[in-house]
């Protein structure tokens, strides 16, 4: 599917329902109620050309119908729409990276924990690109599908840790604000990456697969290495989710929006 | 007894040494070999050979998140020579690979393709080092490639200064991505940053230039060379390092347009100052006369200053006209001055002129018969003449008449009635004030009329008149063509002296008369009573009411010390030719207008006038010691 093409028939109908606001709100209502109707007459007229001028053209362009009839947010654009992803990918890892920096240095440095997180992420299960051949080579539907997949499977967890970093004594305010805002951006990720789904192809609602965490009582433990271990491991995991999802948005937006010419 | 305890103890020490004897051979033996050991050893460490020390991996690196490269750092050597091996095995994976590539990230390091390289997964890598002692392992590290993008730096930064119209220049600094980073697809995002600093400046001025691969910059010194790097992030990696320097020379020429702009503007304000300076100079002090008029100094009617410097008090007093001091009002009642009115026969200034040239200085004894009217030896003219001697006799003026002389002779109409001393006082009068200089104006004359009861008429402006209309008749004879009357020539003339005279700026009292005045019929001399001496010097004279008959009435005054001047001759236009009279007293001198006007209307003019007479700056009357009136006294020192 020309992605540009669905791209331009949305500029033409949005900006035309503009046109039509206008007409509808703005200069009909002043012709009628007050008097100097020849100005607001001639420029209703003048507006009214360009609508239909407009709807012509826009005709001619559109080879699809971007939004699907009966969609009810379909205004904003896909252009829009990965940008405001990407835009929430960046910063998620950014605060993620941050984040796990920060308790390593503060709880676990120089104790070798990195050692016994290997293979502990519960998301290695979802068979996602591990290299940019691989990356290139999936169809965009896939990967935005993987990409829904792993932020679903990250609901949960970051709950959780929310919730547990604020029950840590001396709980670190900035790892917990930061642990607030992450849960906050992913879920709003979620939705917008939904959206775009819907616009990029619509109708196929695909069930909903996605990683099970179990590692909430690990988070609860009495010991406190264990208890440690647990927090470093989800969040070492975390960095490394928010990245994929980052770089794999990156790649879909390069190539769909700006057809891999960024 | 004594050889069994003998034996005994001999047996015992004997048992006892062979106990000791075995152990000690036991030692002895552990010893030894002990020794013998430490001896090999000693000979081993003395050849100087081990096993490799532990190397380290100290750096990991991925230029554009697709392939890394490891370098390790060798332990110590041994002695031997050590051969690394580099091991690895992936996170989930159990199988261990050996480096690929030893050679591609030089010496001691390991260069992981794009085929071995996996992202978003730990790879845990070990050198081994072995050398014919032994072997050592280094410590494993492991590395994610995610986390250590570093890529190369920019390449192709290109330097341009950029003119555009309107605006001012401005660097533009344009470069490229490194080439192995995959920026289109989305692969590696960039973020860009700039430095940049004069060549001989210490601190670099660094600008984040976002994803950009242009930057603009308009702060430069111009004529300055200027050094540039730049270097690049990736979205989540390390800074490469800065790009080799680019430098660019920013040309001069961005204040020339300012610099010529201020040089012009300051060469024209200064021709501008010099230009109001020099008019400042020439025009400076009527300009200050403007706006502060000269004060005039205080004058007292009849009052002479420079008597008083002499220390003359009877002349002080008699010029007050009266016996007593202070003068009383009377004085100027008795400040009588008549002026002798020769009534003039002709009242052409041509015949003059010529009468003038043919007495160059003639003394008083030439003086017309007929206007012998009790001229004493004051004579006005030559006295006049005397004073006005000193200022520069104004030769062309002089000359002139002599030039108009011949041709109007013939005109025998024309009669003179110059004196030659008159017409020399006239025609050696330097002030000309026909083109309206500042300092004088002509006393109104009106024709016919006799402004004579107020208007003072002063000697030397007298002189002054009659050297100016003797000058407007020269330009009006000059320009008038064939002559053939005289009347029509004299009316020639007097209209050229009207049109000239009108156009004369000033007021000139002495207006020519419109119409022709008529030849003046000789008449006796009529007198002129002085009514007073104004301050300014100027003389109002009054017209006698009777015309012969109360010469001697007024005259008779009894103070001796009264002044009259004596008309010696009347001009064409009404201009009085005042001679002093000293010797008689009592001769009143008048004034006689040639025609018979009433006098009352212009007299106020003529008043207005002369009241407007400034003091001229005459040598003349300066001559006469700044007399503002005619002093015979004054006149007859000067003859004695």
């Amino acid at each position: 599917m020309n992605m540009s093409k669905v791209y331009k028939a949305n500029v033409c109908k949005r900006e035309n329902r503009k046109i039509a606001d206008f007409l509808w709100s703005g200069v009909f209502p002043a012709s009628i109620t007050t008097m100097d109707s020849k100005w607001s007459r001639r420029t209703a007229g003048s507006l009214l050309l360009l609508l239909v001028s407009n709807l012509l053209l826009c005709k001619s362009t559109a080879s699809l119908p971007i939004c699907p009839s009966g969609a009810v947010n379909c205004q904003v654009s896909l252009r829009d729409l990965f940008d405001r992803a990407v835009i929430l990918s960046h910063h998620i890892h950014k605060l993620s990276s941050e984040m796990f920096n920060e308790f390593d240095k503060r709880y676990t440095q120089g104790r070798g924990f990195i050692t016994k997180a290997i293979n502990s992420c519960h998301t290695s299960s979802l068979s996602t690109p591990e290299d940019k051949e691989q990356a290139q080579q999936i169809h965009h539907e896939d990967l935005l599908n993987m990409v829904l997949r792993v932020l679903r499977s990250w609901n949960d967890p970051l709950y959780h840790l929310v919730t547990e970093v604020r029950g840590m004594q001396e709980a670190p305010d900035a790892i917990l604000s930061k642990a607030i805002e992450i849960e906050e951006q992913n879920r709003r990720l979620l939705e917008g990456m939904e959206k775009i789904v819907g616009q990029v192809h619509p109708g196929i609602k695909e069930n909903e697969i996605y990683s099970v965490w179990s590692g909430l009582p690990s988070l609860q433990m009495a010991d406190e290495d264990a208890r440690l271990f647990a927090f470093y491991n989800l969040l070492h995991c975390l960095r490394r989710d928010s990245h994929k999802i980052d770089n794999y948005l990156k790649l879909l937006k390069c190539r769909i929006i700006y057809d891999s010419n960024c | 007894m004594m050889v069994s305890l003998h034996e005994q103890q001999s047996e015992s020490l004997i048992h006892s040494l062979e106990q000791e004897k075995g152990v000690n051979m036991k030692e002895n033996v552990a010893s030894m070999i002990v020794f013998l050991l430490l001896l090999f050893l000693n000979i081993r460490l003395l050849k100087g050979q081990s096993p490799p020390g532990k190397p380290f991996i100290f750096k990991c690196r991925s230029p554009e998140k697709e392939t890394f490269t490891c370098w390790w750092r060798p332990g110590a050597d041994g002695g031997l020579p050590t051969n690394y091996t580099l091991t690895y095995h992936k996170e989930g994976e159990t199988i261990t690979h050996e480096c690929p590539d030893y050679k591609t990230g030089g010496p001691n390091s390991c260069y992981f393709s794009k085929k071995h390289t996996s992202i978003w997964t730990i790879y845990i890598i070990t050198v081994n080092a072995t050398n014919q002692m032994g072997s050592s392992v280094s410590d494993p590290r492991y590395v994610d490639v995610t986390y250590i993008v570093e890529p190369d730096p920019p390449v192709n930064l290109t330097l341009e200064v950029k003119h555009p119209e309107d605006r001012k220049p401005y660097l533009w600094v344009k470069w490229l991505p490194p080439t192995l980073v995959d920026v289109r697809s989305g692969w590696l995002t960039l973020q860009y940053e700039i430095r940049l600093k004069p060549e001989k400046a210490a601190e670099w001025e660094t600008h984040f230039a976002g994803q950009q691969t242009q930057f603009k910059i308009l702060s430069l010194y111009p004529g300055q060379k200027y050094l540039v790097q730049v270097r690049c992030k990736p979205d989540h990696g390390f800074w490469s390092v800065w790009s080799p320097e680019s430098s660019i020379q920013i040309p001069n020429d961005f204040t020339m347009k300012d610099i010529t702009v201020w040089i012009f503007v300051a060469v024209l304000s200064t021709i501008i100052c010099l230009i109001m300076v020099w008019a400042v100079a020439l025009k400076g002090y009527s300009m200050v006369t403007c706006i502060f008029p000269p004060v005039p100094g205080p004058k007292i009617k009849g009052f002479d200053t420079h008597l008083l410097e002499k220390g003359k008090s009877e002349e002080l007093l008699s010029a007050f006209g009266c016996q007593d001091f202070p003068p009383t009002a009377d004085c100027e009642d008795l400040l009588v001055e008549f002026l002798e009115v020769d009534d003039s026969e002709d009242q052409q200034l041509m015949p003059a002129h010529s009468k003038e040239h043919s007495g160059p200085g003639m003394k008083p004894t030439d003086l017309d018969p007929d206007n012998d009217s009790g001229r004493g030896s004051c004579d006005s003219p030559s006295l006049l003449s005397e004073k006005c001697e000193e200022p520069q006799a104004n030769p062309s003026t002089f000359h002139t008449p002599e030039v108009i002389e011949q041709p109007e002779k013939p005109k025998a109409n024309v009669t003179h009635t110059w004196d030659p001393q008159t017409i020399s006082l006239v025609g050696k009068m330097p002030y000309l004030s026909v083109n309206g200089s500042k300092s004088s104006t002509w006393p109104l004359l009106q024709p016919g009329q006799h402004n004579t009861n107020s208007p003072y008429h002063n000697i030397a402006d007298m002189c002054k008149l009659a050297t100016s209309l003797d000058k407007i008749d020269k330009d009006a004879l000059q320009s008038s063509k064939t002559t053939e009357a005289a009347g029509e020539e004299k009316a020639t003339k007097q209209r050229e002296v009207e049109s000239s005279h009108s156009k004369a700026e000033q007021d000139t009292g002495w207006l020519l008369p419109k119409e022709k005045p008529p030849f003046i019929s000789p008449k006796p001399l009529d007198y002129v009573e002085i009514h007073k001496v104004n301050k300014d010097g100027a003389l109002s004279l009054l017209l006698k009411q009777k015309e012969n008959g109360d010469q001697t009435g007024k005259a008779g005054t009894p103070e001796t010390s009264k002044e009259y001047a004596k008309v010696s001759r009347v001009m064409d236009n009404n201009i009085l030719v005042l001679v002093q009279d000293p010797g008689a007293q009592n001769v009143a001198l008048f004034e006689e207008s040639t025609k018979e006007a009433p006098p009352s209307p212009s007299q106020n003019q003529a008043e207005k006038d002369l009241s407007s007479f400034s003091t001229a700056p005459s040598d003349c009357r300066l001559q006469q010691g700044g007399l503002d009136y005619l002093d015979p006294a004054c006149f007859m020192h000067s003859l004695h």
